[in-house]
């Protein structure tokens, strides 16, 4: 097996499972005796360790908004980012910024989620004369147990944006059709 | 004319390495390190999660091989492949106990690191995943960092999303597949 081809591949679920640690000892074993007599199984797992590489250096780069959990808020400072944080109860309206220093920055909108099995997000972009964007994300993560919701913005893009005002209005979601849990201001200062 | 190394498997070339002894078969050595050192850096990466490390690993572990090659120490030159795991094996075992000597090594073994060629990851385009992961429904982005970012396996991400472990899976393969497919490679 030291073609481009290979008799017995591993399935791509199973190298995922490798890769994240979560095969039993004897499976992982498996896999790695294949890898090493197989280029193709070798190359299929470079594109997933790529990937993965990739994945990182997105987050540290703030290429993409993210929802989190307290537990990732945690793996990302003990990681070295810099992480500027706003925490808000239902109502709240705080003056926010990015600074040069700052990888990213975390809203922490605390909320009742006893309950809840779904939150939506409606978000509301206000760039002054009347230039309004609205949004809405649905299914955001979040922790049930932890009573917030966390997430980061593209820091790469908040930095490029002059002053404006984010508004985040939380809605929980179930057969019976939504209910308001919260609403959130940012009024965002470029630094 | 030299003969084309390439169309040979991994014991053969071994073999070839073996057989030149001191006289040194470039061509064959540097075929079998084209082929296993990136084997050998995808361990560390898996077991260190340091692309340095990893880097480090596969040069050591790619030196060792070839030096016992040449002094006709590896007996069954068949299971080349298997002798470069068990000595990546052995390698990380050390670098965790803290009893990995690099410095020692690179004395015995530093001559041949110029017969050893560089592996490269494959590169791949920023904006372009950024763009792909931007896409994603929010929970399969989350997950994707959970994953990624944190190395967290699917039962860690489940505990902390309140989902069950199966969901996460499921949830983790669409959005591989999806990702991949945005990327241009293969739908998992």
């Amino acid at each position: 097996m030291t073609g481009t081809h290979c008799a017995s591949p591993i399935e791509f679920a199973t190298l995922v499972g490798y890769w994240v640690g979560e095969l039993p000892a004897a499976a992982e074993a498996v896999v790695e005796e294949h890898i090493f007599a197989c280029a193709y199984c070798t190359q299929r797992l470079e594109e997933l360790t790529v990937l993965s590489l990739g994945v990182r250096a997105a987050v540290r780069n703030g290429a993409m908004p993210v929802a989190i959990t307290k537990p990732l808020l945690d793996s990302m400072r003990q990681q070295g980012m810099r992480i500027r944080e706003y925490v808000l109860a239902p109502g709240e309206r705080v003056n926010c910024t990015i600074r040069a220093d700052d990888d990213a920055v975390v809203s922490r909108l605390q909320v009742p989620l006893a309950g809840v099995k779904r939150v939506d997000a409606l978000q509301s972009l206000d760039r002054g004369e009347g230039r309004v964007q609205q949004r809405r994300v649905e299914d955001v993560p979040f922790d049930p147990d932890a009573g917030e919701v966390l997430s980061l913005p593209a820091a790469a893009e908040l930095r490029k944006m002059p002053a404006h005002t984010f508004r985040v209005q939380l809605v929980a979601v179930d057969d019976a059709g939504e209910r308001p849990l919260g609403e959130y201001t940012f009024a965002h200062t470029p630094s | 004319m030299p003969l084309d190394v390439a169309p040979l498997d991994d014991a053969a070339l071994a073999r070839r390495i073996a057989a030149a002894g001191a006289a040194v078969d470039s061509a064959a050595e540097a075929e079998l390190y084209r082929r296993l050192a990136p084997r050998a850096r995808l361990y560390g990466l898996r077991h260190l999660r340091d692309p340095h490390a990893a880097r480090d690993l596969m040069q050591q572990v790619l030196l060792m091989t070839l030096e016992r090659l040449r002094a006709g120490k590896l007996r069954e030159p068949e299971r080349i492949a298997s002798f470069v795991l068990g000595m990546c094996r052995m390698v990380v075992l050390e670098i965790r106990r803290g009893t990995w000597r690099r410095e020692t090594l690179l004395q015995t073994y530093g001559d041949t690191a110029e017969a050893v060629d560089a592996s490269e990851p494959l590169a791949l385009d920023g904006d372009k995943l950024a763009g792909c992961l931007d896409a994603l429904a929010e929970r399969e982005r989350t997950v994707m960092v959970m994953t990624f970012f944190a190395d967290r396996s699917g039962d860690e991400v489940a505990k902390e999303l309140g989902l069950s472990a199966g969901n996460v899976r499921v949830i983790r393969h669409r959005a591989l597949g999806r990702l991949r497919a945005c990327m241009g490679g293969e739908a998992a």
